[in-house]
């Protein structure tokens, strides 16, 4: 497994458009944070938790579209299923070599907190519960990206396609839903949001019902994938 | 070593295989002869277990490929169709890599054999095609399997390309299985020391080559209905 997510990884780190969809969700979200900060009128990093996941529906299927669509389209598939690995193995170590790339990623965001303590006093163990939150959070977009990759030969389908469902899924619990739709339905929408669920996190609170929730999530779509590699679609 | 009783494969209403079987032993070098569609690369992909037949029993030395998967793998090396290959990756990593996968270490000395040493710290996108067959060549190699299983091995190349593979493959003959699909009559005639030959998905002819210049040809042309 650590051979394929090396490869995997030397991909991303050989290829400008790993360095540059990482840098372009570090200079989005301290930009969109930063902008707004003054503003606000008080020194949190609430905003940007509340903007991140919005961010990362755009940031992780662009890093997952080629993972295993690329391999269907060239069929390097082929070679990888004649090789002595397993499907839940490759499915594995395709999630980990994205996964420790979104951790980089988030890696690039903690200048925000450490800019926000030189000029307030803030909370640290809500900060690293909200990054662990955002952590989870991801796991779940990339596993969802996974199967959607594997679903098409075709890297652009399988962006769009992720992106409009990880959409979907983020605005269950906006405020506009929360206007049309009666209070038992909203409930259950509620549920079904990541922004919803990232919330508890974000109040410092590590709630053990949102963390089944990203981790059913993963595990639901890595499952999807490994059977559509076993049905060798 | 292999052993195909009465394998059928249907992609949804399309019957690909029929009914095939076959064995094949030790230092045996099977010639796989059909003309396009007929089936080969089917049957190739159903021995490695990539494929589950629909009907029959597939056996590698007495394991079933799809409940030994892994185990089975471990066992043969694998030339696909086309060759696909990680082509922006650098040879001598492609090698560590697909040895590693196969829990052998190193290429060893894969690349000495197949004559890749010039281009080793060449990228495969870079390399002709003949170079990049040889890179196939190399990967399926690794690890010293018993069992060879090789789709069009010359497919594309010229024919100095063509012999230089055909060496290849008699050299590494000894003491393994290798069955090896081609479009080429003469290849057949050169390497393989027994012939399968399969049309519209039907087993026709699985015996000792016809002797003789242009012998697998006649039969070839006597058998073969869909030409």
């Amino acid at each position: 497994m650590i051979n394929l997510i090396k490869k995997e990884l030397s991909y991303y780190l050989n290829n400008p458009i790993g360095y540059i969809t990482v840098i372009l969700f570090a200079v989005f979200s301290n930009f969109l944070f930063v902008k707004d900060i003054f503003l606000v009128g008080s020194a949190s990093m609430r905003p940007f938790f509340g903007l991140a996941p919005w961010l990362l529906m755009i940031f992780i299927p662009a890093l997952s579209m080629r993972i295993i669509a690329e391999e269907k389209r060239t069929n390097t598939i082929e070679t990888l299923l004649t090789l002595p690995i397993s499907e839940t193995q490759i499915v594995l170590s395709k999630f980990v070599s994205i996964l420790l790339l979104v951790m980089i990623t988030l890696l690039l965001t903690l200048g925000l907190p450490i800019s926000l303590s030189l000029l307030t006093k803030i909370y640290l163990p809500e900060i690293i519960i909200s990054y662990i939150g955002l952590f989870l959070l991801s796991s779940s977009f990339i596993a969802l990206s996974m199967y959607f990759s594997s679903l098409t030969k075709n890297q652009v389908v399988a962006f769009m396609v992720s992106a409009v469902a990880i959409f979907f899924l983020l605005v269950l619990s906006t405020d506009f839903l929360s206007t049309v739709l009666p209070k038992f339905i909203q409930d259950f929408t509620n549920y079904f949001s990541p922004v919803y669920q990232l919330q508890s996190f974000v109040k410092g609170v590590v709630d053990l019902k949102s963390i089944v929730y990203f981790l059913s999530l993963t595990v639901f779509f890595l499952f999807l994938t490994v059977i559509d590699l076993e049905k060798r679609s | 070593m292999i052993s195909l009783s009465a394998v059928t494969k249907k992609f949804a209403d399309k019957t690909a295989i029929a009914n095939i079987s076959f064995n094949a032993n030790t230092g045996e070098i099977i010639g796989f002869l059909g003309p396009n569609g007929a089936g080969k690369t089917t049957t190739m992909r159903l021995i490695l277990g990539y494929l589950k037949p629909n009907q029959g029993k597939i056996t590698i030395d007495h394991l079933d490929p799809i409940e030994n998967r892994i185990e089975v793998l471990k066992k043969i090396g694998y030339l696909p169709e086309n060759n696909p290959l990680y082509s922006e990756m650098i040879v001598s990593d492609y090698l560590d890599f697909i040895a590693k996968i196969k829990g052998v270490g190193s290429a060893g000395t894969v690349a000495d054999t197949v004559g890749l040493k010039e281009v080793m710290s060449s990228k495969i996108e870079e390399l002709s095609r003949g170079y990049k067959q040889r890179v196939g060549l190399a990967a399926a190699l690794i690890g010293d399997p018993e069992i060879l299983v090789l789709d069009e091995p010359t497919s594309g190349l010229d024919p100095l390309e063509q012999e230089k593979i055909r060496l290849l493959i008699k050299k590494i003959a000894r003491k393994k299985t290798i069955i090896f699909s081609t479009h080429i009559l003469s290849e057949i005639e050169d390497i393989a020391n027994r012939l399968i030959i399969i049309d519209r998905g039907r087993l026709v002819y699985n015996g000792n080559k016809p002797g003789g210049r242009g012998g697998v040809e006649k039969l070839f042309k006597k058998l073969v209905k869909s030409l």
